[in-house]
């Protein structure tokens, strides 16, 4: 087995139920949220966000399906799920409550700070200033964390697509590909280059 | 209490990778009545598996949905899988033979116990074994891979970042080859080709195996009969006989009955943990310490192995998630002879030795060396600078050998629903192994850094793991009744109709993984089992 899929084993659940999505996380799953529809991430703001802490080079379009997808995947995510057991614990451990109203009050509050400050709306704000409120309320983790560990939505986003075997793609220059299926064959040849 | 009765030849309690090796050779090769009675639920279906893999990526959630019972847990460490196909649902495939000193640690090296049985003798039931499963691994060189034939399949092929660590390894002076899997690299028995999904935890295409693949086809032929959902809770004997008459269970939808299954012949097939736990829940009359208990020894010596692992940097360019559940393995230190040991030398010290890809030290991080956030270019920029060289994780298993005292027993305080108390773990060493630990993992410490400095590298973390790992034992094989609960067939010495398969059979841990030596005993079992009932015909 993989060391790294052990340490997963043995680690993912402390990691992630452990995980505190920030100080204003509800202590329960809402589901008044969830029927209204608030579980949807203004995408204005998301997008704002994302051009400040995705990578340029991965274009208009490219910010714009990361945050589709992170959209995606936070309207899937399943508060309080069972996770992943294996061997050397017997403990059952569950994900955290829902991560999206604190995601969603966190957009809000940049919006609020880019008003207070500058009189505009976040989204409006050229990128050195979007950048500055941003470092000022994200938070001090000396590690990345998974997105369902990130205090603060803007992280989680970066994290988000840093996990995806196209970031690793994109990083090594070269069809990595982690977690895809694809043939055995092709194993020990080189990756060919990402164009 | 209402009571249903079910009859057949053979019962087997548990519906893990052992009840599937005995039901099916059991009912390939004899006209045979099999049922097997599993406490918890029928598996996730294949169909459903590539979007319980999708979750398990994106949130980390168990892909294996209901595959545990809540109130049917243990004080200790013990792996909670209760479920069709059983804990080899989500293993990483991973199937070495232990070696042939394995089996002789008395008469090698004047420790522990021998086996009833030597290598040469469980070789053809290891060939069998990797023929039911579907090995494919390569021929290690001699003396250090012994086998009577080759391998069912060729090699999973190694990635290109395997080759590279193969190049430093081997040149460091130490064999390595392939690890053998479970995963097909051609068609096998009806299961597709690997595709190096890399999450072999939940394989979403069926080339890795898993047990629940054998029970759908024998129930699709009418070759058993399967009861999920139906815990076991004691065994019972034949008035004034030793010979078991009946498996007293309950249906979980249907608690207030008692389903008593009859059979000619009980086979005991619950892992390492629930297996002892049954026949000491079973305590009656003359056997106040539990059925096939004469020898005290029901639940003690349960064994297994731990693991020294490091991470080490090297000066060269890797890509590591190119296949992360493959590895390299070497036996090198773990065959010393009286002469001297290819790695080791005299005496009696031994370890496996394995090499993964690794992206420890290698994901993209938020702050830099300085504390400063990394956002936007910073972070890509970041993360390419630092995969300029890559890193690479080994671990060695060591032989534990386990004391008396390395117990399962009852914990009268903790029950389940039904009343029922559950098993407490305790994992002990014996003296001997707790003498040389020290110095085994400093023997360790030693190759990891020679490995190190060969590579130009550095070595950035290194750790035990203090959890036994591939747990057995708690019905140890033997020869003589007085030290050993079942005998080289895995027949009870008390009762002659019932047979304990597997895992808890095992004398020691050896210092590889170990559910293909599992299944190899319980195919062995199989056959003796099997001779009770007429050929199959055709």
């Amino acid at each position: 087995m993989s060391p790294d899929r052990r340490t997963f084993l043995k680690t993912t659940g402390a990691a992630v139920s452990g995980a505190a999505v920030g100080a204003c996380t509800p202590q329960s799953p809402s589901a008044d949220a969830e029927a209204s529809g608030d579980r949807i991430l203004d995408e204005a703001l998301l997008r704002a966000v994302a051009e400040v802490v995705l990578p340029a080079e991965l274009g208009t379009t490219g910010h714009e399906q990361v945050v589709l997808a992170f959209q995606g995947w936070a309207r899937s995510y399943q508060p309080v799920a069972e996770l992943n057991h294996g061997y050397g614990t017997s403990e059952i451990r569950y994900g955290p409550p829902d991560v999206v109203p604190a995601w969603q009050a966190q957009l809000r509050a940049l919006d609020l700070e880019a008003t207070k400050r500058h009189a505009a709306g976040f989204a409006s704000l050229e990128a050195s200033l979007r950048d500055q409120i941003l470092r000022r309320q994200v938070d001090d983790s000396p590690e990345m964390p998974g997105p369902l560990r990130a205090h603060h939505v803007a992280v989680a986003l970066l994290s988000f697509w840093l996990s995806s075997p196209e970031a690793t793609d994109r990083c090594y220059g070269v069809r990595v590909g982690p977690r895809t299926c694809r043939s055995i064959e092709s194993a020990p040849d080189e990756p060919d280059g990402v164009t | 209490m209402k009571r249903r009765i079910e009859e057949a030849d053979v019962a087997i309690i548990g519906g893990g990778i052992t009840a599937a090796m005995v039901a099916e050779k059991l009912t390939d090769e004899h006209d045979v009545d099999v049922v097997v009675i599993e406490a918890g639920a029928r598996a996730v279906p294949l169909e459903a598996r590539r979007e319980r893999r999708r979750r398990y990526i994106d949130y980390g959630e168990n892909p294996w949905t209901d595959d545990h019972i809540g109130d049917q847990s243990a004080e200790g460490i013990m792996s909670r899988s209760m479920v069709v196909g059983g804990q080899a649902l989500h293993w990483g495939g991973t199937t070495p033979r232990f070696t042939p000193e394995d089996f002789r640690l008395r008469s090698l090296f004047g420790i522990h116990e021998d086996w009833p049985i030597e290598y040469e003798t469980l070789d053809p039931y290891y060939q069998e074994a990797e023929e039911r499963i579907g090995v494919a691994g390569e021929q290690g060189p001699d003396p250090l891979d012994p086998r009577g034939t080759p391998y069912p399949m060729p090699p999973l092929p190694l990635s290109w970042t395997l080759e590279r660590l193969r190049e430093w390894v081997t040149g460091a002076g130490i064999p390595v080859w392939t690890n053998p899997q479970s995963k097909n690299t051609r068609p096998w028995r009806g299961r597709p080709v690997c595709q190096r999904c890399d999450t072999c935890n939940i394989c979403p295409t069926g080339a890795k195996y898993t047990p629940d693949y054998t029970f759908g086809q024998l129930e699709s032929q009418g070759r058993i009969r399967l009861h999920p959902h139906t815990l076991v809770r004691r065994l019972e004997l034949e008035a004034g006989r030793s010979r078991i008459h009946a498996a007293v269970a309950r249906h979980y939808d249907d608690p207030e009955q008692d389903v008593v299954y009859r059979a000619g012949t009980f086979v005991l097939a619950a892992g390492y943990t629930w297996s002892p736990h049954l026949l000491l829940l079973s305590r009656q009359g003359r056997w106040a310490n539990g059925l096939a208990n004469s020898s005290g020894l029901v639940g003690a010596y349960m064994t297994g192995h731990r693991s020294v692992s490091t991470i080490i940097e090297l000066p060269v360019r890797l890509l590591p998630g190119m296949f992360s559940n493959h590895s390299l393995i070497s036996k090198y230190f773990q065959r010393p002879t009286e002469e001297g040991g290819p790695g080791l030398g005299r005496g009696f010290m031994r370890y496996d030795f394995r090499v993964w890809e690794s992206n420890t030290a290698r994901r993209p991080r938020l702050r830099d060396d300085r504390g400063a956030l990394l956002l936007g270019d910073d972070v890509l920029a970041d993360w390419r600078a630092r995969t300029a060289t890559g890193t690479t994780r080994l671990r060695c298993y060591y032989d534990v050998l386990p004391d008396r005292n390395s117990r399962v027993v009852l914990a009268e305080r903790s029950r389940n629903r039904f009343g029922d108390p559950l098993p407490r773990l305790e994992f002990r060493d014996a003296p001997v192994s707790t003498d040389l630990r020290g110095a085994t993992e400093e023997s360790i410490r030693g190759v990891f850094g020679r490995l190190a400095a060969a590579g130009g590298g550095r070595i950035l973390q290194t750790s035990v793991d203090q959890v036994q790992d591939h747990p057995g034992g708690g019905c140890r094989m033997g020869d003589d009744p007085d030290t050993s609960v079942v005998d080289g067939w895995g027949r009870s010495h008390d009762h002659d109709n019932l047979f304990v398969v597997g895992a808890p059979t095992m004398v020691s841990g050896g210092c590889n993984n170990g559910t293909l030596t599992f299944c190899a005993l319980s195919v062995r079992s199989a056959e003796e089992i099997g001779r009770a009932f007429p050929e199959r015909a055709g």
